[in-house]
């Protein structure tokens, strides 16, 4: 450490200079009117949509705060060999799979709906051939859309590109899905709800298993990938 | 000893960290690379991997989300 201090005083190239930090308390206080007024806005329009601001303003503070990152979940195993994030993730799906089992066990136990049913969507060749070019595109863009979204706010302006064809993208994909993909690819294709195969409890020790060995995988795969180097 | 620099200003991620990289490859034991970047998740990946190779880090935000990273190429 004290080599690289030496080092850079010596060196010929001049440090940028730290800029002096502007006191950012008044922005904040403004933003927080700002979101406070929005919130009673919406209360006016319907009592749910104050609580889904609320849920994504903290879903943004902590994506942002956390540095968390679905592409560099997929991505940084094959380019760095870690896997931190990757594992990130697993335990995000894991926590995400107890939260949502009990929402769902808890309506079936009042004789509801089972909320969220709309998402069972089926497996089949669209979702395959999304699932590569979503890949490939998240990795040029440099971010998913959570990830996209959330470096907009933080200032990265090239992402604002992405949005625009995120958002062009989205439209012509909802335009297009129920008219051709939908009924061509997925009219016999399988629609997989683990409740249904193991029951309740089977499908949380199943879906449990699945993100252990995932996560073994994972940790073995940065192993390797640290030697190996 | 020599001193490099690496500007990924405007880069998303994973180019800094692949651009750090290739520059290392090419450096010779002892030197040090300082890379500009302001890209959050670079901000990230890009220590983490030196840190693996062993190489010594150091993070310093220059501006606000901006941020310089002084890797020495310790092996």
């Amino acid at each position: 450490m004290a080599e690289i201090v030496q080092e850079v005083k010596t060196s010929v190239r001049k440090r940028t200079p730290r800029k002096p930090k502007k006191s950012q308390i008044p922005a904040a206080l403004v933003l927080t009117i700002i979101v406070v007024v929005i919130g009673f806005y919406l209360a006016g329009l319907s009592p749910k949509l104050p609580i889904f601001w609320m849920f994504g303003l903290a879903f943004g503070y902590v994506l942002q705060r956390s540095r968390f990152c679905f592409t560099a979940a997929f991505r940084d195993p094959w380019i760095s060999g870690s896997t931190s994030v990757t594992r990130a993730v697993l335990v995000a799906i894991g926590i995400c799979t107890l939260g949502f089992t009990a929402i769902k066990y808890g309506a079936v136990l009042n004789g509801a709906d089972i909320p969220g049913m709309g998402s069972v969507t089926p497996i089949g060749l669209p979702l395959v051939l999304g699932g590569i070019i979503f890949g490939i595109g998240m990795v040029i863009a440099g971010g998913c859309a959570s990830g996209t979204l959330m470096r907009i706010g933080e200032g990265f302006l090239m992402q604002l590109l992405v949005l625009v064809f995120f958002v062009i993208g989205s439209l012509w994909g909802a335009h297009d899905q129920g008219a051709f993909w939908g009924p061509t690819f997925n009219a016999n294709a399988p629609r997989v709800f683990l409740p249904d195969l193991f029951g309740w409890f089977g499908a949380l020790v199943v879906q449990g298993l699945i993100i252990l060995l995932l996560y073994i995988a994972a940790v073995k795969w940065q192993e390797k990938k640290g030697t190996a180097e | 000893m020599a001193e490099f620099t690496l500007d990924c200003l405007g880069e998303a991620c994973p180019v800094p960290l692949m651009k750090t990289q290739k520059k290392m490859e090419s450096m010779a034991v002892g030197d040090v690379l300082i890379v500009s970047i302001d890209h959050s998740c670079a901000m990230k990946n890009v220590p983490e991997w030196a840190r693996n190779q062993g190489y010594n880090v150091e993070i310093e935000e220059v501006d606000d989300g901006e941020w310089e990273l002084i890797i020495e190429k310790t092996k």
